[in-house]
């Protein structure tokens, strides 16, 4: 592992520091994963994974197809777990996807059978109501202000009301992953776990959906973990970004080959903002071995 | 533009013709028949004529059934009264109910395919045994449903859930799957717990495609409830087919074949309108 930041190449000196805490918001503890193949070997995905996340760092993590990045993803989901160590989440051992880690997947982010408006107050309706208890007059009580709130988080995603009765697939990609932002944002999360969420779409929307999310994370300062395997997104969108290569052959398991501080690019002035971006961009990719380019525009 | 062509693309009103040529084909060539073996043999009963078809729809209709005691005032009654006392609408509402009856059957075995493909200790332990069990022939073991259960209700209903309830749980169970673990993960997320995540995200989002397997499974449920019916029952719109068999009753036969194969489509169209109605989200493959 290369621990560094562009402060240490001496280029900036602004960088949003995340919020001082005693603790890390989520922490991996000497991690290992390995699946067991059909017949009989064992291949090692992440090897020796030691890494803590504190509060309001927006954590970009890329790397080559397969290096892993999901998988490190889905440890702190919950959806997975170490074959060798242990992942903590606010001191807690993260044993199963709960609501303190929201989740926004490159695909399927969105429920198809519920409206925009279901989708997003779906999370504090289910919360707070059990399959019993929505039928009390309490709940269509609580179901209006929950509307009014899933409709401020809409306003806020750029989106309008009229999309709010719309189902998922008369959506385009972009109005999809606003929506499933939102539909993570409404329960205040303590991180927002982002999976190649921008991935499948075209580059003016994902250059909005970028802005955005950004934005967002200023506003309210949740702790995001963002995995992406496009380089220029990672730099400009992450206060940190966390490279996961295999140091030697294809059985090996991921390390992290490089973590890095990002500065405030858009604190820079123009052509300090290209000079180190230019200089991130050759670490990062010394680190991948591979161009800034999405490997299926490499293709 | 060739006929076998791929490509072909024929206008609405050949998509019209096209589609009822062959039900038109089929009553002409039915009428044809009936009238060339009506010269021959005037008493045939095996292909009824239009007029002989009429009185039997007719019969069936309005006369109540033979073994019934008669009513005095039969005649004074209103053709509303004589057609409820008559045998076709009594024959309908009999099976019906047991055809009601097996359809709410099968919500027990979503509910267990559902669960067998969510939680896996319930998989393991029965989907191996409904395997097996998928692959027992329902008719085969007709005669010892009989035997065990006797030949009231009892046999019939076990009659139709040993024959689709199966499926019926194997298919639920592979739409239960074939649910993108994202959609899991991301209800936990949410706040679900685990029945939330079964019933408000797993089973609304296969609902629709188990009401289709439901609607594709209407016929083999049929199939064993008129088994049944025409093995050990006293009524019933099979016993009915069965009993006229005995007496060459074609005239009554063709309008009970007819109408059951009427009902059958109006219950399928019903489900597929409702299904769509219910789910205006769901898109058919």
């Amino acid at each position: 592992m290369v621990p560094g930041s562009l402060t240490d190449a001496g280029i900036a000196q602004t960088r949003i520091e995340p919020e001082p805490a005693t603790d890390p918001l989520i922490r991996l503890e000497n991690i290992h994963v390995s699946y067991a193949l059909a017949d009989g070997a064992c291949k090692k995905v992440l090897d020796s994974i030691n890494l803590d996340i504190r509060r309001g760092e927006f954590v970009s993590v890329v790397g080559r197809t397969g290096c892993g990045k999901s998988t490190l993803l889905r440890l702190i989901l919950g959806a997975e777990r170490p074959t060798v160590g242990r992942v903590l989440a606010c001191g807690r051992e993260v044993v199963r996807p709960d609501r303190d880690r929201g989740y926004v997947p490159q695909k399927y982010s969105l429920f198809p059978d519920k409206t925009v408006i279901h989708n997003i107050t779906f999370g504090p309706e289910v919360e707070e109501f059990s399959l019993l208890t929505r039928f009390t007059p309490r709940f269509y009580g609580r179901r209006r202000e929950f509307r009014s709130e899933a409709l401020r988080q809409l306003r806020r995603m750029g989106l309008h009301e009229s999309d709010a009765r719309k189902y998922p697939d008369q959506l385009s990609g972009g109005m999809q992953q606003r929506v499933a932002i939102a539909q993570a944002l409404v329960m205040k999360p303590k991180i927002l776990l982002m999976d190649e969420a921008f991935s499948a779409l075209d580059p003016g929307t994902r250059a909005g959906m970028q802005k955005l999310i950004r934005q967002v994370w200023r506003e309210t300062k949740t702790t995001v973990l963002f995995v992406t395997h496009n380089i220029a997104e990672a730099i400009h969108l992450g206060t940190r970004v966390i490279v996961l290569a295999k140091d030697g052959g294809e059985t090996d398991g991921s390390k992290i080959e490089l973590d890095l501080q990002v500065p405030d690019l858009d604190a820079l002035a123009p052509n300090q903002l290209e000079e180190a971006f230019a200089q991130i961009t050759a670490r990062v990719e010394a680190a991948t071995g591979h161009s800034g380019l999405d490997e299926e525009e490499e293709g | 533009m060739s006929l076998l062509s791929i490509s072909a693309r024929p206008n609405r009103v050949t998509c019209w013709v096209l589609s009822w040529f062959l039900f038109a084909a089929g009553i002409c060539l039915y009428f044809y028949t009936a009238q060339k073996r009506h010269k021959e043999n005037p008493d045939d009963r095996v292909v009824p004529t239009i007029a002989q078809i009429g009185a039997g729809i007719y019969q069936a209709a309005m006369n109540p059934d033979a073994d019934e005691e008669p009513t005095a005032d039969a005649a004074a009654q209103s053709a509303v009264e004589r057609f409820r006392n008559g045998m076709l609408w009594k024959d309908t509402v009999a099976s019906s109910r047991r055809f009601l009856f097996g359809l709410a059957l099968l919500l027990p075995a979503v509910l267990l395919g559902l669960h067998m493909g969510l939680f896996p200790y319930f998989g393991v332990f029965f989907l191996r045994f409904i395997l097996f069990f998928d692959k027992i022939i329902a008719l085969s073991v007709l005669p010892i449903l009989f035997i065990a259960f006797g030949i009231d209700e009892l046999s019939k209903v076990m009659l139709i859930v040993i024959g689709v309830t199966p499926t019926i749980i194997l298919d639920t169970f592979n739409l239960t799957k074939g649910v993108p673990p994202e959609q899991l993960v991301k209800g936990f997320t949410l706040g679900a717990r685990d029945f939330d995540v079964a019933y408000r995200v797993v089973l609304k989002q296969i609902w629709p495609r188990v009401l289709n397997s439901i609607r594709l499974n209407l016929k083999p449920l049929m199939l064993f409830l008129f088994a049944g019916e025409m093995i050990a029952s006293t009524d019933g719109l099979a016993y009915r087919i069965a009993l006229m068999r005995r007496h060459m009753g074609m005239n009554i036969i063709i309008p009970y074949v007819l109408w059951v194969a009427l009902l059958l489509f109006l219950v399928d169209l019903t489900m597929k309108l409702l299904n769509k109605r219910l789910h205006p989200w769901f898109r058919e493959a």
